[in-house]
């Protein structure tokens, strides 16, 4: 029984490993602009002898820096969103919870549309906007983690609520902002951004994403047991051994971190946080130790397919990916929580 | 091997020719307006400093209105690509325009800009340069692509000086200095006969623009339209506003009384549409210019920075004078 668990769960990550390999594949081969499959071979061919990148042609730089970097920021965010969403389900034991539950992407979004409606923080050069979201970003959790904070110690019950509570004020002055600009030329601009869109991605900015989730999975791999026990019950948890208020304060410090860096890079992308965890519990049971990485590889497959979409239906225009995300995992989704008996 | 040396041979003949071409149109330039010769052309676009060493052969607009001015320098030869128009194109242009592909009907992706391979880009609105569209200027400036930004669209009150130095800007980067003097000249004659036409006046009118929104309506502040109407001698009743579109309430617009008011047409609303709104608006049709159906409809293209301002501002002065 155990030896064909075992055989299930490798399979699993085999299968998922190739998925991820065929999306990514699909990723450099598809785009607005109609490149044959040997082109693309013959790139990567040409790089690995030494090719520079001031001698490449349109075509190469159309796949090496422009579907390349996104393909790799669409792999990253999806598995780290992933990651924060089953971290953030863990930590306030609630299910509707996912990465912005705490406010990180309104406030974040305040940090965007200021610079790209009235242009602060200009100072910052072409990371004016990822600057101010990020800054926005961590400004918010701070603001909820000292709202919910009661003689020293975080109720969750109080951390949702004033998650809640600043998300509505920080929407309302985003939503000020734009309605003070009508006919602005950044507000098509804004509304992408808050929608999340992947096509920023750049390859010399990509390893601050990258090694952000990367670091951040390996702490959460390294407290799974942690996450298992913390989802039983406080008294459960503090007699087998855990202190839940420092390993609650470390958990919202690391997923913020992340979450704020993918903000910054990715605008506000919805719905993988949310919907990838319970996929993978649907898949795999609720034991952290299978659940992380099972929905990181879930969530990196989910939004480079998403992406892809995102690329193709409108060509040669672009669709913030943010809206694929939802339109097409809603439905899968609730087919999903429909076929199975699934509760958290 | 001969074959070869042959084809070498007739591409540097080539090269040779265009090369002399060029020396010969820049010494042109330095009779006419002492630019110094074949020295890069340098010029200032807003905060960006653009550097011309070749004028460009693969320009790609974007936005109506700076579409109509290449089109209007005869530059469709050196046109790869067009996008995002607001309405139809200038009847005068149309033969032209449709010589040049048109990539997308808003904004084309990096992808399909960088495939159509351009060597400038040419953007009415700074929206052309976001992530979803062509990409930052920065980024196009490493892919080789000079990109130059319409600077009258994009500050608050531009003036008619502003739109015709953008004009005269890609005339010097197109090496069609002359054809942007003409343009200008003819725009300026235009606007100066139809200024004669405003009758000497003791109050100004006042005008009310009306761009769209029902609960609140979006209006016209210090934009160019407001320009033109305060060309025309008229008094823009939201011109005192310090950016360029703003949403007002109706509250203030009744108050304010207009004796005309231009009706912006674009979109899914029709001019139709935006009249029986005001005229069953329990408050608005009250006031002057809706009770004698003062209406003057300025296409959306007409109300941007570039060569339809006669048009527009002719429209304006017969609308707010004409026939009384």
């Amino acid at each position: 029984m155990k030896h064909n668990r075992a055989f299930y769960r490798s399979s699993l990550f085999f299968l998922l490993a190739i998925c991820i390999g065929a999306a990514a594949i699909a990723s450099l081969m598809l785009g607005s602009a109609s490149i044959p499959a040997r082109d693309v071979v013959s790139l990567f061919w040409r790089v690995a002898n030494g090719l520079s990148s001031t001698e490449m042609s349109v075509t190469d730089h159309i796949i090496w820096n422009l579907r390349l970097p996104r393909t790799i920021l669409a792999l990253t965010v999806g598995a780290g969103l992933a990651i924060v969403g089953v971290a953030i389900q863990a930590l306030v034991k609630n299910p509707l919870a996912d990465p912005y539950i705490l406010g990180i992407s309104s406030g974040a979004s305040v940090g965007a549309t200021l610079v790209i409606l009235a242009g602060a923080f200009s100072f910052l050069g072409v990371y004016a906007v990822s600057g101010a979201a990020f800054i926005g970003a961590l400004l918010t959790v701070i603001l909820v983690y000292m709202l919910a904070q009661e003689r020293f110690r975080i109720s969750v019950t109080r951390l949702l609520l004033s998650g809640v509570a600043v998300s509505m004020i920080f929407s309302a002055v985003t939503s000020f902002l734009v309605m003070t600009n009508p006919r602005a030329e950044g507000i098509q601009t804004a509304l992408y951004w808050m929608m999340g869109s992947l096509a920023g991605a750049k390859l010399e900015q990509l390893w601050i994403p990258v090694l952000s989730v990367i670091l951040g999975y390996l702490f959460l791999h390294h407290s799974f047991r942690s996450m298992n026990v913390l989802i039983t019950d406080d008294t459960t948890a503090r007699s087998l051994g855990l202190k839940t208020g420092t390993f609650r304060m470390l958990l919202i410090v690391v997923t913020a971190l992340i979450t704020g860096v993918l903000v910054a890079v990715s605008g506000a992308i919805g719905f993988v946080g949310l919907m990838i965890p319970h996929m993978a519990r649907i898949i795999v049971g609720p034991d952290h130790k299978i659940l992380l990485p099972i929905s990181a590889m879930l969530g990196a497959v989910f939004m480079v397919i998403a992406d892809i979409t995102a690329r193709l239906v409108i060509a040669p225009e672009e669709l913030p990916v943010g809206i694929v995300t939802a339109i097409c995992g809603g439905p899968f989704f609730i087919w999903l929580l429909r076929r199975s008996h699934y509760t958290v | 091997m001969r074959k070869v040396a042959f084809l070498l041979m007739f591409v540097l003949l080539l090269a040779a020719c265009q090369a002399e071409e060029t020396v010969q149109e820049g010494s042109q330039a330095a009779a006419e307006e002492q630019t110094v010769e074949n020295e890069p052309i340098k010029i200032t676009n807003g905060e960006e400093e653009i550097i011309i060493e070749e004028s460009p052969q693969r320009a790609i607009t974007m936005n109506q209105h700076v579409t109509e001015v290449m089109l209007a320098l005869g530059l469709q030869d050196q046109m790869v690509g067009t996008a995002y128009l607001d309405d139809s194109i200038h009847p005068d242009y149309k033969e032209a325009y449709e010589s040049v592909p048109v990539l997308a009907d808003a904004y084309p992706s990096k992808e399909t800009v960088l495939e159509a391979n351009p060597d400038f880009i040419y953007a009415g609105w700074p929206s052309a340069f976001q992530n979803e569209a062509a990409g930052s200027r920065e980024e196009l400036k490493e892919f080789g692509i000079t990109t130059y930004l319409h600077e009258s669209s994009n500050m608050v009150h531009p003036e008619l000086d502003n739109v015709f130095q953008d004009i005269r800007n890609i005339g010097t980067i197109f090496k069609e200095e002359e054809a942007a003097e003409s343009l200008i000249t003819d725009m300026s004659e235009r606007i100066e006969a139809a200024k004669r036409k405003v009758p000497e006046q003791e109050e100004p009118k006042k005008v009310f623009v009306y761009d769209s929104g029902e609960d609140a309506p979006t209006t016209a502040t210090q934009n160019f339209l407001n320009t033109l109407i305060e060309e025309a001698g008229a008094d823009n009743i939201f011109g005192d506003i310090e950016k360029g579109w703003a949403s007002v309430n109706w509250e203030d617009t009744a108050k304010a009384n207009p004796d005309e008011i231009i009706i912006i047409d674009y979109g899914d609303t029709s001019v139709e549409d935006k009249i029986a709104f005001l005229e069953e608006h329990p408050v608005m049709q009250k006031v002057k210019a809706v009770k004698e159906a003062e209406y003057t409809v300025i296409p959306l293209s007409e109300a941007a920075e570039g060569i339809r301002a006669p048009e527009a501002f002719e429209k304006i002065v017969n609308g707010i004078y004409g026939d009384k």
